[in-house]
């Protein structure tokens, strides 16, 4: 019984994540009409299924093996609460990152239960996750550069129709850094516990990916697509893909990042490109604070819960 | 099957076929307008009703070419907005002939002041379509949009010698001042929609960059 804690907890983790997080992938291709939402999605999923099994070994190994040694009971509480942390975020439309959720439950059910959190790694991972989104500022606002320089010079109708190419493949390298971080990141635990197989359990958690996917996604795709592409394509390209370059970057260190901090990160250096005025320092406080208190919130759940139970 | 699914294209091209047609449709329309009123040949003045409603199936076709989904959303409003703008012309164009069929008489120098403002409305014509070319080829437009206001401007001097030169006519009945001042107005200002068109050729040109 206590084994199917944690399958249920990470399937429901990843179908919030495929009901979520699909947007950022799609939304700039599906709001630009470049691609249907049901043929996008099936893409989404093959791209999600073969960025966990060909690239998603290292962050799992950096979130299930480098972090702590993980067993079943510190499995069972960390996956259950960020599953419940997860599903409530969403709900209220809070914005938790998955990654710090799963990586603040673990290591405060880890220091519960006195085994050794490697501090080495988690100081790697928040670093991480401080240097990510600056990266991606810095891709972001480069590219965009390079294509004021190249890009800019075509004739109209040339770069809108490269543009539709660009926006294809920044989706995709979007979707499969979901498979081979996000996805990666939630599955970790699992599989160095030791509960399930590496491959069994990259199949069921991009099945309940795509199924969050094709259920839930539509309405945030819509929303957020259609206000990104009436705003400006070319920006988003530039501020995807300076994001999507930069969390690939990271899955090659196997490091568990946030595409959507990636993608602020993206937008903002964009923005930057465009004047002062056009990034709302409002908003970016509330991410940043969101930012830090979403590990220590999981974390103290984890933490106190595992002192209860123990 | 990747090209059908992601980079579509035979849309976008038809409709800037279309566009071109319909701005060819309007320069036939302004050639065929300077004609009739040189040689006084009402029956072909007629003929730029007829191009009129051709220019207005054009359009209709490429407004539903585009919600078919040709073209980024981003950049679908600017394209419509000029192709309405060229279909205005046309419209603007069509009154005038229409004014003119209603037995207009024109005096000697009224007439080719109207032959003149018909000339530079031809020309601003054929440099909106050499515009559009430019804008597909991606060569600069500045100087061609430059060349349209220019004449703009001409049509406007024009306009304002003609309105001097009518204010002391005698006009002998209210039909017959208002169907030549309408005939004056519809003429003018074909050049004044036609700089509208260009400048939003130049924001089209920038919209996506």
């Amino acid at each position: 019984m206590t084994d199917l804690i944690p399958i249920i907890a990470y399937t429901l983790i990843a179908f919030s994540v495929g009901s979520n997080d699909t947007s950022n992938a799609l939304s700039i291709c599906i709001g630009a009409e470049i691609i249907k939402f049901k043929k996008a999605v099936f893409l989404f999923g093959c791209f999600v299924l073969m960025g966990v099994i060909l690239q998603g070994q290292k962050v799992m190994h950096t979130v299930g093996k480098s972090l702590l040694p993980i067993n079943l009971a510190i499995l069972n509480i960390a996956l259950l609460i960020s599953a419940f942390l997860i599903i409530l975020s969403n709900w209220k439309k809070l914005p938790l990152s998955t990654h710090q959720v799963i990586i603040g439950s673990l290591t405060g059910a880890g220091i519960a239960f006195e085994v050794d959190i490697n501090l080495s790694s988690l100081f790697k991972i928040v670093l991480s996750w401080i240097i990510s989104p600056l990266g991606a500022f810095l891709f972001s606002l480069t590219l965009y550069r390079i294509m004021e320089k190249t890009l800019s010079k075509l004739p109209l109708f040339q770069i809108e129709r490269l543009l539709r190419i660009l926006l294809v493949i920044s989706g995709f390298l979007i979707a499969y850094n979901t498979g081979a971080n996000e996805l990666a990141t939630v599955l970790g635990g699992v599989i160095h516990s030791g509960l399930m197989e590496r491959l069994q359990a990259s199949l069921l958690g991009s099945f309940f990916l795509f199924l969050g996917a094709i259920l839930l996604s539509h309405r945030v795709i819509e929303t957020v697509g259609k206000e990104i592409v009436a705003l400006d394509p070319y920006s988003g390209f530039a501020a995807q893909f300076g994001a999507g370059i930069c969390v690939l970057l990271f899955t090659f260190l196997g490091m568990p990042v946030s595409t959507t901090y990636c993608i602020i990160g993206g937008i903002s250096g964009v923005g930057m490109l465009k004047g002062m005025g056009t990034v709302k320092v409002g908003l970016i406080k509330k991410i940043v604070l969101s930012w830090i208190l979403t590990p220590c919130l999981a974390f103290m759940t984890c933490f106190i819960l595992a002192k209860i139970l123990k | 099957m990747f090209k059908k699914s992601f980079l579509g294209g035979k849309n976008e091209e038809r409709v800037i076929e279309k566009i071109k047609k319909h701005i060819k449709i309007l320069c036939t329309a302004c050639e065929t307008f300077k004609n009739a009123l040189e040689k006084q040949d009402i029956k072909k003045m007629l003929t730029v009703s007829d191009l009129e409603r051709e220019g207005d199936i054009v359009r209709r076709e490429v407004l539903s070419n585009i919600y078919e989904g040709a073209f980024l959303p981003f950049i679908r409003p600017n394209i419509c907005k000029f192709v309405e703008i060229v279909d205005n012309a046309l419209d603007e164009l069509k009154n005038a002939a229409q004014a003119y069929d209603m037995g207009l008489k024109l005096d000697k120098d009224i007439k080719t002041d109207c032959i003149g403002i018909t000339h530079l409305n031809l020309n601003m014509c054929e440099m909106l379509s050499i515009t559009f070319e430019a804008l597909c080829e991606g060569k600069d437009l500045r100087e061609k949009i430059l060349v349209i206001r220019i004449y703009e401007k001409k049509v406007d001097e024009i306009k304002l010698d003609l309105v001097k030169k009518l204010m002391g006519r005698e006009i002998k009945t209210f039909w017959e001042g208002k169907v030549l001042s309408d005939f004056i107005s519809y003429l003018s200002n074909i050049s004044d929609i036609i700089e509208d068109a260009s400048d939003y050729l130049q924001i089209l040109n920038i919209s996506i960059r």
